[in-house]
């Protein structure tokens, strides 16, 4: 693993925040958002800032941009000094002409941070019309200059294309030419590429690097993952609950964690590799996808729409108590197969046979006595439970369909939450009481209330922070030891995969490219997908847990 | 995008079918002798007489409706029972005004409503958002006619700076149209500009949420762009939705205004005829209100590929 190693003692400082302090608006008596949190950035220096949701990056960045929300958060002390001024003293007039010009940020989530019904072109060249005067045909020029600084192919057109024409990646490098194009001395990079494909994530990672060292710009980079951090820091800042707990050059960091909190994270990070594996056990499939295939805009009256073949040929079985992981970018179509399974939707063809059942070609209303034997969890534990349903109700909802009697269901739902690791009185509690980790075990014990063959979890981790993660995933594999289940797992982190799949399935463009057990498709991959998948997992050479490289055997 | 606008015309023509025999079946299939409904208890059997063969009430169904569409295509909506001239040009004197007016009034409540509900939703939750909210709470509790009499009480009486009743058409001179119709106007205004404010900062709070606002405001952007340009044309498609049922609705419901100023326009007309037991000028009058309806709402749909690119038939 190489780490960057500049040292950058003597190269004069951009940004520097001093005991920075952020309160809730209207509480002074809650402990402050942000307590006394310093850090400094230097020119060209990449100052990673990693902690869990909640622990108040977000709102540190906000913060040195000004863009608080009004009402709800204040900052009430501290200095954020960028060239001897204190942003925290400006004036809303004097800050808006900060943005863009001294510092940029760029956002989590693509999809979602450009305005969809402006041309993209006219949405970066919206930042030349507030901060500077030009003529129009300098103005389009230096615009698509930085398209093709950032290596966004075929700019006059892209220049012309709306922001739902053009891919995730495509979209972050709008986000980041808009954000470079007036050459602040900082941006700040709030999870970047937490949204993106791995391999996108990487070209990203690198794109924003080269534009850095091109133009000496500073970057303040805000993460929850530390393979991001093990490849792109030159210092890291860890934060927990409003404060920084520690700061060291990223090396250091990694070798010698100081903060029993930087170790207990560092300590989190699901290896790359695989598990040891279990004996394979004999006896039938529970599962078993025969020739599985979901093709969409086939029919229609009137539409002459091209057709997209979401998945193909998809085949793979299940042993009871056993785990099958399908890997695979966005796109790929493994949520696709998954819906197709749960027949959330219908498959074009193919059989599906759950415990020997064929339910594939079964209507909605004979499907009905089946849906017990296969559940699933979603991915986000925030949107998947009713916010008005007490998770009681949500509970029992399935059982009571299936014919249970209401009192053994709410005793039986009791009991599935000490399974889970809850209180047996969260029944009479509203999922907004809980936290996410809490809520996707709620998510669980409602899939397992139905008491399934096979459980489907449909990148149920994801949008977990990674010490929660390995909760949850340690819950699954206790459930499975002790009931037997079979799990579906599906998810786009070979980490993830690599933790608790028996076997993996990496699909790609709705194929099955590459079919093995978890230790052959990560340590041995065939398919150059599978490699390219595995080259561009951040930290990969690096073994976070045990705070050096990963020993190659 | 053409290929879209064509089969959303084609659409109009089921519609407007539908609608066509319903308004037919409206006199046949009234119970009793469509005839002696029209004419009255008074009436005698000549009169009985003249109304059916008028009407053709004595020939089979199918090819009554046959005759029927036919002189409809021709726009021949028959003549009036009462006034004998025919019904095209009683509605076509009357439309104007009342579209006249409904046209001046979606205008108004969309300059008032509109910059209040994106206020509203800026200063959420502060004493403008309250503000607007009271008055949006009050604009669609006070019934019309008290609003209408209150205006000429105060504007035109009190004040003496409008006329009190009356109606001229804007070619007669627009200054003296705008005199005559500004308080009508405002007074359907009261509750579409409660309905607009109200949906425009429901709408706006939404999008003011969005992470683009955000990235906008990062560029360094003045807020009010960040309202007008980046905000509202998100907030649109619903906002143009209410816009529309609104004017829509308008055309039909203006009889009480219609009637507090002394309107020459189709709702007065409509409730005399409905009075007299005029049917052609009643079935005329439904065709032109649904035909406007179906209209409007097709103006609205292609509306959305305009604010929204994502839209996409």
């Amino acid at each position: 693993m190489r780490f960057k190693t500049r040292n950058f003692d003597d190269v004069p400082s951009v940004l520097r925040i001093d005991e920075l302090t952020v309160r809730l608006a209207d509480n002074d008596t809650a402990p402050p958002v942000l307590d006394r949190v310093s850090l400094e950035i230097r020119q060209g220096e990449t100052v990673c800032l990693v902690g869990e949701s909640g622990s108040g990056k977000s709102v540190t960045s906000l913060s040195v941009m000004g863009l608080l929300p009004k009402g709800a958060l204040a900052a009430t002390g501290g200095r954020i000094e960028l060239e001897g001024r204190n942003l925290l003293a400006l004036g809303a007039q004097a800050m808006r002409h900060m943005r863009a010009r001294k510092i940029s940020m760029i956002f989590q989530e693509p999809m979602t941070a450009l305005n969809p019904v402006i041309r993209v072109g006219a949405q970066i060249e919206e930042v030349l019309d507030t901060h500077a005067r030009l003529p129009a045909r300098e103005k389009r020029a230096r615009v698509l200059d930085i398209m093709s600084q950032v290596h966004l192919p075929d700019v006059e057109r892209i220049y012309h294309s709306y922001p739902h024409q053009l891919s995730g990646g495509q979209r972050q490098r709008i986000m980041i030419a808009m954000a470079l194009i007036l050459e602040p001395q900082l941006l700040i990079a709030d999870e970047p590429t937490t949204a993106l494909d791995v391999t996108t994530q990487k070209q990203i990672l690198s794109l924003i690097a080269e534009l850095q060292e091109k133009h000496g710009t500073a970057v303040l980079f805000i993460t929850h993952d530390m393979g991001v951090v093990a490849e792109i820091a030159d210092t890291v800042h860890v934060m927990r609950r409003g404060q920084i707990v520690e700061r060291a050059p990223v090396e250091g960091l990694l070798r010698h964690p100081k903060h029993d909190y930087t170790r207990e994270l560092l300590k989190a990070v699901p290896s790359l590799t695989p598990r040891p594996s279990r004996p394979q056990p004999d006896g039938p499939a529970v599962l078993s996808v025969d020739g599985l295939q979901k093709i969409y805009g086939a029919h229609g009256l009137f539409s002459r729409r091209k057709t997209t073949r979401a998945a193909s040929d998809v085949s793979f079985s299940i042993p009871r108590g056993r785990t099958l992981g399908i890997v695979g970018e966005s796109g790929s179509g493994k949520s696709t197969v998954a819906r197709c399974i749960m027949r959330l939707i219908d498959p074009t063809d193919g059989e599906i046979r759950v415990a020997d059942r064929e339910i594939a070609r079964l209507s909605r209303r004979a499907l009905r006595p089946y849906r017990k034997h296969i559940q699933i969890v979603f991915q986000d534990p925030f949107r998947s439970l009713n916010p008005r349903w007490t998770i009681g109700r949500s509970l029992i909802e399935g059982p009571l369909n299936t014919g249970a009697e209401k009192k053994t269901a709410l005793k039986r739902a009791a009991e599935l939450l000490m399974l889970v690791g809850l209180p047996d009185d969260a029944v009479n509690r509203y999922p907004h009481q809980f936290s996410g980790g809490q809520r996707q075990r709620v998510a669980i014990a409602r899939a397992i209330a139905m008491e399934p063959d096979v459980l489907v979890a449909d990148e149920a981790v994801s949008a977990l922070d990674v010490s929660v993660q390995a909760q949850v995933l340690e819950l699954l594999e206790t459930l499975q030891r002790k009931l037997g289940i079979t799990i579906l797992f599906i998810t786009h982190d070979l980490r993830v995969a690599a933790q608790i799949c028996d076997e993996v399935v990496v699909m790609q463009h709705g194929r099955i490219v590459e079919h093995d057990s978890a230790a052959n498709v990560l340590s041995n991959p065939r398919h150059a997908y599978t490699r390219s998948l595995i080259e561009a997992a951040p930290g990969r050479a690096w073994d976070f847990a045990n705070f050096h490289e990963l020993q190659t055997v | 995008m053409l290929g879209y606008i064509i089969r959303r015309i084609l659409a109009v023509i089921p519609v407007m079918t539908i609608v066509a025999v319903f308004v037919f079946l409206l006199l046949r299939l009234t119970p009793g002798d469509p005839a002696a409904i029209i004419a009255g208890d008074m009436a005698t059997p000549a009169q009985l007489e003249r109304i059916r063969t008028s009407l053709g009430l004595s020939e089979p169904l199918h090819e009554q409706f046959i005759t029927w569409v036919g002189l409809l295509l021709q726009g021949d909506l028959g003549t009036s029972l009462i006034s004998n001239t025919p019904v095209t040009q009683m509605i076509g004197q009357r439309v104007w005004p009342t579209i006249n007016i409904a046209i001046l009034t979606i205008v108004l409540s969309v300059l008032i409503a509109v910059p209040m509900g994106v206020l509203a939703a800026w200063r959420h939750r502060t004493w403008v958002d309250y503000v607007v909210m009271a008055f949006s709470v009050l604009g669609f509790s006070i019934p019309v006619f008290v609003i209408g009499y209150l205006f000429i009480q105060t504007f035109s009486i009190g004040l003496g700076w409008f006329p009190v009743q009356g109606y001229v058409a804007p070619s007669e001179g627009f200054g003296a149209f705008l005199s005559r119709a500004i308080l009508p106007c405002l007074t359907l205004a009261t509750i579409y500009v409660a309905l607009i404010a109200r949906m425009t900062r429901a709408s706006m709070l939404e999008v003011l949420g969005e992470d683009y606002i955000r990235t906008a405001r990062a560029k360094g952007v003045k807020e009010i762009v960040v309202l007008f340009r980046h905000a509202l044309r998100n907030a649109a498609v619903p906002i143009m939705t209410i816009i529309g049922t609104g004017f829509a609705l308008l055309i039909g419901g203006v009889v009480v205004t219609e009637s507090v100023f002394n309107i020459p326009g189709i709702g007065r007309l409509t409730v005399d005829a409905i009075l007299a037991r005029d049917y052609p000028v009643i079935q005329g009058m439904i065709l032109l209100t649904s035909g406007l309806y179906v209209f409007i709402n097709l103006i609205i749909d292609l509306s959305y590929t305009f604010f929204d690119p994502r839209i996409r038939y």
